[in-house]
């Protein structure tokens, strides 16, 4: 099936896991959807474990890992990326729902990795202005575990979660530990010895349109499900017209076509670390 | 409006329609650009793209001279330079920081956006007053067939009939997703008063209705 | 008055929205509409058969309509948001309020089939939407010829509030809001009035901050 492929560019990320679908969601009916262009169906059996169906009927590979269904169009040979924190006593997981976007699931991921639109995009939550500076950070590609990194990011956010009642500097640490998918470490001020986790993991539908399923690991034991749920897809809601307005859809990779700066550095990591490993599925090579 | 062989003007939008601090997404030939006035009157036209990250800039803010990102804020001068980076506030930007401008004029209530060179100013308006801009779906002839009279050099299109006088003035037409969409403006006589103007804006839907039938049902070619 | 409400509902956002150029205060009671269809569960259909929200409840009062919510409270704590000076003027509004539910229908479930993947035939809705525009444009296009620049009058009533949010928000389901120039004046307009409130997919209007002077390291 691979073989026959007629976009051979995309074979680096074919044999990649990729959310499908929320696991508390599965039903018989299934989930009628798309991963890398092409269809598939995302439903549980009588048992309530997930079955996920490709164009011509053939039975995907599948795993159940974060609240999600992750499945895969290639044939993976690693296996889904370890969060530890998700195994930790005492963590809420906030199952945030899917919402779609007409951007390149790259676009996405990048957007997820940047701090300084948080005053324009993220008024008086995240960011506000005259706080807008990014003050310089650590961004890197982790030669042991092949991810990017970035520490030691700060930024000043009047309301930084939920719970928050008033403005704090906030420190995220930011991972890329698959093409789609990003985590971030956020302050997490009931236990300051400890991160909250928040993810971003995306489905790629086709190049230029993808389904984000963001997923949560917090400590908070006083903020309502649902009201935790809603501070996350107010966030992203708040995203999503900026990922449908930049021009081209997909990310560019040719350094010609964009202009970053310093406080760009983990978007440049990230480039380069997709250009590294051919993970060009939603990405513009050459300017035009 | 062709008006010469090395460039021309294009009328985008009604100047009533970009008051200052705005900026709205306006149409040319080579695609869509972000048309802005800033706080002191002056009117701009820019590529409608910022460099940093390729977000639209028509659906960014005028703060004072300048154009800013609604993304990063990235601000950008009149000339087209950047002029601010906010996650950088000690920093000049550097030169080469820029988006590409376009020469425009505001004059007869209309803005006009310069494709080329043009030798000459932007066709005169006298007598005539800008009622609205509208969006039909259908390209110029479908429009000419259906007001019942060609435009003239000036891409003027002149209706008198049932004691009604309008005005069309037609800007390029651009393909759309459905087929090719033209943005006409609408002038009444100065002067006019306001029942008159209601009469010219309901009768411009009505031809409206009648271009795009046309053109839907492949009655224009 | 308690609001249950969800945050990124348009209808809700209406209350919301109304209630702060109002000066009212709302209790909020978050619903899981998304992912986990609260709306549908024993406790709000007892509440509203209809299986919709946003709903109002104030004492015996159960309101499940949002034109019907804005009218309420705007008649409880600021009377002017009422346009009613004339048999015109409660005529046009009430034109207007009938007609959101048009909006509602139409850009309000594109936007749903397109960001949040609700079922419905994309090209029907975005298409009655555009139909929908067109009217409101030619509707606003009138009243400023009227010397007017709101839909019922030259102030804003519920008529405004109650069309706005999904206008504005029509992007989300692929509808562009380029052709209407006169829509776009009004959004601004409304979304410069003191004690306007955004929802997510309405950027805050950052002209009308001065530029900060910025220093360097402040952080």
């Amino acid at each position: 099936m691979t073989g026959s492929d007629p976009a051979p560019y995309r074979q680096a990320m074919l044999d990649e896991w990729y959310p499908v679908g929320l696991v508390s969601q599965l039903d018989r009916a299934g989930r009628h959807t798309a991963l890398m262009g092409e269809p598939i169906v995302v439903a549980g059996d009588a048992d309530g474990r997930p079955i996920v169906t490709g164009g011509n009927g053939r039975i995907l590979p599948v795993k159940v890992r974060y609240g999600h269904v992750w499945s895969s169009v290639g044939a993976p040979t690693k296996d889904i990326f370890p969060i530890p924190e998700a195994d930790q006593p005492g963590r809420r997981f906030v199952d945030v729902g899917v919402v779609r976007v007409r951007c390149s699931p790259l676009r996405a991921v990048e957007n997820f990795l940047d701090i300084a639109h948080f005053p324009f995009v993220h008024t008086d939550v995240l960011g506000a202005e005259p706080h807008t500076e990014v003050l310089n950070y650590t961004a890197e590609i982790r030669p042991d575990v092949d991810e990017v990194w970035a520490t030691q990011v700060k930024f000043y956010q009047p309301q930084a979660s939920k719970s928050a009642s008033g403005g704090i500097t906030t420190e995220y640490m930011y991972r890329v530990p698959a093409p789609t998918c990003s985590v971030l470490y956020k302050t997490c001020p009931p236990r300051p010895s400890e991160w909250d986790v928040i993810t971003l993991f995306v489905q790629p539908l086709a190049e230029d349109r993808c389904d984000v399923w963001p997923w949560m690991a917090l400590f908070d034991d006083e903020t309502s499900m649902t009201d935790l749920i809603h501070f996350q897809q107010m966030i992203f809601l708040q995203d999503r017209s900026i990922l449908e307005n930049q021009i081209p859809r997909l990310l560019p990779l040719d350094p010609g076509m964009e202009i970053p700066t310093r406080a760009d550095l983990t978007s440049i990591a990230y480039r380069r670390w997709l250009k590294r490993h051919n993970f060009t599925y939603g990405a513009q090579l050459v300017a035009r | 409006m062709r008006s010469d062989t090395t460039g021309f003007w294009t009328p985008v939008a009604l100047s009533a329609d970009i008051p200052s601090r705005t900026v709205i997404p306006a149409h040319v030939s080579a695609g869509t650009i972000a048309l802005w006035r800033s706080q002191a009157g002056q009117i701009a036209a820019s590529a409608d793209r910022c460099p940093h990250r390729g977000m639209s800039l028509s659906h960014g803010f005028v703060r004072g001279e300048a154009l800013s990102c609604i993304y990063h804020g990235w601000s950008y001068g009149m000339s087209g330079h950047c002029v601010r980076i906010p996650a950088h506030p000690g920093l000049t930007p550097p030169e080469t920081i820029r988006v590409a401008t376009h020469a425009v004029r505001d004059a007869g209530g209309v803005v006009w956006v310069a494709e080329g060179t043009p030798a000459s100013d932007p066709p005169s308006l006298d007598g005539l007053t800008p009622l609205r801009s509208l969006t039909i779906e259908a390209d110029r002839a479908a429009i000419e067939a259906a007001a019942g009279v060609p435009a003239n050099a000036d891409g003027l299109i002149e209706i008198t009939r049932d004691g009604e006088d309008l005005c069309l003035l037609l800007s390029g037409s651009q393909q759309s997703q459905t087929g090719v969409r033209t943005v006409v403006h609408v002038l009444v006589a100065t002067g006019s008063h306001a029942p008159q103007r209601i009469a010219a804006s309901r009768n411009v839907e009505r031809l409206r209705r009648m271009a795009e039938t046309a053109s839907a049902n492949g009655n224009v070619q | 008055m308690k609001l249950y409400d969800y945050i990124l509902s348009p209808s809700c956002y209406k209350v919301r929205l109304m209630a702060a150029l109002a000066g009212a205060t709302l209790d909020l009671r978050a619903v899981d509409f998304h992912p986990g269809g609260e709306h549908r569960g024993p406790e709000l259909l007892s509440l509203n058969p209809g299986g919709s929200i946003p709903i109002l409840v104030d004492g015996d009062l159960i309101l499940t309509e949002s034109a019907a919510i804005l009218v309420y409270l705007a008649a409880k704590a600021a009377p002017e948001w009422l346009g009613r000076a004339s048999a015109e003027d409660a005529a046009r509004e009430q034109q207007w309020l009938s007609f959101s539910g048009r909006l509602t229908t139409s850009l309000g479930g594109a936007r749903l089939h397109e960001m949040l993947l609700r079922p419905g035939d994309l090209a029907a809705l975005q298409a009655a939407g555009i139909a929908a525009l067109r009217e409101l444009e030619a509707g606003l296009v009138e009243q400023r010829l009227r010397g007017r620049n709101f839909l019922v009058s030259d102030r804003p009533t519920v008529a405004d509030i109650a069309c706005f949010p999904y206008v504005a928000l029509a992007p989300d389901g692929g509808v562009s809001l380029d052709p209407y120039p006169a829509i776009r004046l009004w959004s601004r307009a409304l979304r410069a009035l003191p004690g306007f409130i955004e929802m997510p997919g309405i950027h805050r209007l950052h002209e009308l901050k001065p530029e900060p002077n910025l220093e360097q390291s402040e952080v």
